[in-house]
């Protein structure tokens, strides 16, 4: 999607140039340098990708060029300059700059959760920011055109779409709704910052087209700010790799992936998970089985005299196996019932029917106190790790606690010991032991997290998402960590994850499941090289080639 | 249908070993190397930036003083009566003798009483003649506080000399309002502390348990608050107070009167907890300490009452004042604090009709302690909770 004039030498003057921008936040005691003299240009119809992991600096580029930073914490510099369309929007106050928000230039962001305002109907929201810039246009007119919006950006049923509220829509025509508002008023420039990280893999396909669609309408610049290589390579023309706020590297983007120049890039793209489970001996026994596993939710809708209640099968009878050294993916899109499967296999979760057993003994049935003893054998690492950790106990508490009310230690020395080790087994000094969770980054938090598990000497760790929530290097890095603690302590795991590239790095077997139900499931290779099910093959397509060509 | 497009991803052979160069490139996610602060450490910082809040903080901590020590920071005791000076008008401190000679000792002078030959109405002239020189570390009357006994004050007059010192002036039984006044904050601050303190206990645990372990147990404590949450404050304290004997030791209707406004506050607080506990039990990191095996009590205690610290230092600062306006109130209707025991809303009980009150306005103090002290808990208690909310600003 590249105009040819942007790839040749002589360029025309850019839509867009931001030259110097330079952002400082004052913290309590100290000043973060967060950009530091970011210059860059984007062309009419062009797409510059900004690329980096999180603190990289990139998400406060773009509140700088909107000024929407928190004018009493943030420093920018006075000789920026901003220029769309040829006037610098660096000096104009601050009343011009509302007419260029929402107008000139528009912004979508990560969560189309909270982005839009529960209070309103859609229809409402999208006439709001029409009128708000143009105030000719009367209601009537306003309305029709949000319908139209709506139908560009393909919502189904526009016309009912209008009066509903955002609660209403899914997470997927939530964002197309941000878009309809964000092209509502024909911009020059329209900034995405991670439009698509909060959504499922096959949903972030169709927005990502969608975007490009509009692009090639409305001949808009796009601004992406992203840390997903794969989005990336697959919608950008040019890159700007970002690290500790400066841009470290610059070029078309088939160049930069081709034949990245320095050494962060070079890191940043073999970051990407590789490599693919170490086979497995042929006698592993089996460790955990669970069959006719079933768990129901019961919701209860109408109004209070007219109770009605509907059964949702979040696990609609699931078979599973599992072998010593074994790793199985469980593979799904949102609220395809794989966390719910994970949690009643181990029991912390009861699963309505089914029978589970483990290293031969059936834990489906035993009650709280009788699962005590199973409890140190069967792990878990869950998905966000600023949840999963108390906030108001040490490090050294936490990783101890399993230790501790197991009663598997034989004196402080022992217990120190043995947290010291586990802290070391997942790469982590043991002078983290007196500091508190909030110190740390979400990759060591999760390392921590770990640790927690593995401190037990488990046999079986459920492995809850626990790379979605990180930055690529950091999730290399734990990816291999998890390998590595597999081969060493004979582990097994039941790895639940979205993201097919990381399942193929670590999984020996995969399931595919969809409303509760296994659609597929079969070796890792067999899956993903040749999906059977229209379901898988949407995932395999959406996660290793973005956009369908 | 090929869904594979990239063909390096499935042909890589096994790499375990680390992404090259892994570790030069571990980005901490709030920013490359800001050192950080303990939560504690954190609160502190917020607290010092508050300038409100800490003026509100130096007052509570002068408050405290008062209340513990006054017996020391007053001239007379509480309950000394001198009937030969009742109602007398508040004494102006002076540096400046009658002549204009300025002198380094603050001194008072004396009252003459004289008769308005019309109004037949006493008034009080200051008489240059009676001039009382303030000492500071005086010998005054006996004093004992916490067993200690001393009959040294931080400041007074020579008593012997027939000298007197009224700051405030005095009551209808010659007794020093200034001295009633600091001697009241400690019956105020002991009640609204044992107020305070009682109730966040109790709410505390019904909250806990109820919120965590739900079922029949939380479905009854939810209708008993709801029960105690639905009378009405005023018309219940009366009837209940109404109860107690009315000969009773004041001792006892202290401790009664703290029981009852105990039993109407707790209930409020358990709900705020309750569904802080309700909330938090579905937290990851609840769920990984039932993951490693902990029990109830080890959950309950060591993962989530710690979490509630904040809440709790948030309800006392913010009930603090509210229970001494509540005590003020109450026992300036006469229905709280009984003699001989002093407090401000007792104070303000002498002087509950007109006439009294225009003769001795003076006696009206007590409500400047009220609301300087409500205000300085109110501002330490704004300030305090900004510090404690873990999602406030840094």
């Amino acid at each position: 999607m590249a105009p040819p004039e942007t790839s040749d030498g002589k360029q025309p003057a850019p839509l867009f140039a931001a030259e110097g921008i330079d952002v400082k936040f004052s913290l309590i005691d100290q000043t973060l340098h967060a950009v530091k003299q970011v210059s860059f240009e984007i062309a009419k119809g062009e797409t510059l990708a900004l690329v980096g992991e999180s603190g990289s600096g990139k998400s406060a580029t773009a509140r700088a060029i909107m000024r929407m930073h928190d004018a009493e914490r943030t420093e920018l510099n006075p000789a920026a300059r901003i220029v769309l369309d040829g006037e610098d929007l660096a000096q104009v106050d601050e009343l011009a700059m509302q007419r260029v928000r929402g107008r000139r230039i528009t912004m979508i962001f990560q969560e189309p959760m909270t982005s839009l305002n529960p209070l309103y109907s859609i229809g409402s929201q999208i006439a709001e920011i029409i009128r708000a810039h143009d105030r000719s246009v009367g209601r009537k007119q306003a309305r029709e055109r949000a319908l139209q919006l709506l139908r560009e950006v393909h919502i189904p049923q526009p016309e009912a779409r209008l009066d509903q509220y955002p609660h209403q829509l899914s997470g997927g025509q939530r964002q197309r709704v941000m878009i309809a508002i964000a092209i509502a008023n024909k911009p020059s420039l329209l900034i995405a910052d991670e439009p698509t990280t909060a959504l499922d893999v096959t949903i972030q396909a169709q927005i990502l087209a969608l975007l490009r669609e509009l692009q090639e309408k409305y001949g808009m610049a796009i601004l992406l700010i992203t840390h997903d290589l794969t989005v990336v390579e697959k919608v950008a023309d040019r890159v700007c790799v970002m690290q500790y706020g400066e841009i470290v590297e610059r070029g078309a983007a088939k160049e930069v992936f081709a034949n990245p120049q320095h050494a962060y890039t070079k890191h940043l793209l073999a970051s990407e998970p590789r490599g693919a489970a170490e086979p497995l001996p042929a006698e592993a026994p089996e460790l955990m089985r669970g069959e006719g596993m079933r768990v129901r939710y019961e919701l209860k809708t109408g109004s209070w005299l007219k109770r009605r209640r509907t059964e949702l099968m979040a696990v609609d009878n699931v078979d599973v196996s599992l072998r010593t050294g074994e790793t199985l993916g469980i593979v799904g899109e949102s609220g395809s019932g794989k966390t719910t499967l994970g949690m009643a296999l181990i029991r912390l979760l009861r699963a309505d029917r089914g029978e589970v057993s483990f290293a031969g003994e059936r834990l489906d049935g035993l009650r709280a106190k009788q699962l005590l003893p199973y409890r140190p054998r069967l792990q878990v690492v869950f998905q966000d790790p600023f949840s999963s950790l108390n906030p108001r106990m040490l490090i050294r508490q936490i990783v101890a606690e399993g230790l501790i009310v197991n009663n598997m230690y034989s004196s402080p020395a022992d217990l120190h010991a043995k947290v010291v080790k586990a802290l070391e087994e997942v790469q982590l000094e043991a002078d983290v032991l007196d500091r508190f969770p909030h110190e740390f980054s979400g990759g060591q938090r999760q390392r921590i997290a770990i640790a927690r598990s593995i401190v037990m000497e488990p046999e079986l760790i459920l492995l809850d998402e626990p790379t979605s929530a990180l930055d690529l290097s950091i999730q290399a890095q734990i990816i291999n960590m998890l390998r590595d603690l597999r081969r060493k302590h004979k582990l097994s795991y039941i790895f639940i994850s979205h993201d097919l590239k990381v399942i193929q790095a670590m999984c020996h077997r995969v399931m595919v499941m969809e409303h509760g139900k296994v659609v597929e499931q079969g070796s890792t290779d067999e899956v993903l090289r040749a999906p059977q099910q229209e379901y898988t093959q949407q995932l395999v397509t959406a996660a290793f080639n973005i956009l369908p060509a | 249908m090929r869904p594979r497009s990239n063909p390096r991803e499935l042909d890589e052979t096994m790499a375990t070993g680390p992404a090259p160069a892994a570790e030069e490139f571990e980005i901490d996610a709030v920013g490359a190397g800001r050192t950080s602060l303990t939560y504690w450490q954190l609160v502190r910082w917020r607290l010092r930036r508050n300038k409100y809040g800490l003026f509100g903080m130096a007052l509570v901590v002068l408050i405290l003083i008062i209340g513990l020590f006054h017996a020391v920071l007053t001239p007379y005791n509480a309950l000394e009566n001198h009937r030969d000076r009742q109602y007398y008008p508040p004494q102006l401190v002076h540096w400046l003798y009658a002549d204009g000679e300025f002198h380094l000792r603050p001194f008072v002078y004396g009252w003459q009483e004289e008769m308005d030959p019309v109004t037949f109405e006493f008034r009080y002239i200051e008489d240059p003649e009676q001039r009382f020189p303030v000492h500071f570390f005086v010998r005054g009357n006996e004093w004992s506080m916490f067993g200690i006994e001393g009959s040294r004050r931080l400041f007074g007059v020579d008593a012997e000399a027939g000298h007197y010192l009224h700051l405030l002036g005095t009551d209808n039984l010659g007794r020093d309002v200034f001295s009633r006044m600091l001697a009241g904050t400690t019956t105020t601050l002991l009640m609204a502390f044992t107020v305070v303190m009682l109730a966040a206990a109790i709410g505390l645990t019904v909250g806990l348990c109820a919120g965590y372990f739900s079922g029949n147990f939380d479905l009854v404590m939810q209708r008993i608050t709801e029960f105690m949450q639905s009378f009405p404050d005023l018309p219940l304290y009366l009837a209940l107070l109404a109860l107690l004997p009315a000969r009773a030791d004041s001792t006892y209707v202290f401790f009664a009167f703290a029981g009852i406004l105990v039993l109407l506050r707790w209930a409020p607080f358990s709900r705020e907890i309750r569904g802080m506990v309700l909330a938090m039990r579905g937290m990851d990191y609840v769920r990984a300490a039932v993951a490693v095996g902990a029990g109830n009590r080890r959950i309950l205690f060591r993962h989530i009452m710690p979490n509630t610290t904040s809440q709790v230092i948030v309800w006392v600062t913010y009930n603090f004042p509210e229970i001494i306006l509540l005590e003020t109130f109450l026992s300036f209707l006469g229905v709280g604090i009984q003699q001989p025991s002093i407090s401000w809303g007792l104070m303000l009980n002498q002087i509950l009709d007109f006439q009294t009150f225009n003769a001795a306005p003076w006696m009206m103090a007590p409500v400047g302690m009220v609301v300087l002290s409500v205000l300085a808990f109110n501002a330490f208690g704004d300030s305090l909770r900004d510090a404690v909310d873990p999602h406030g600003a840094t």
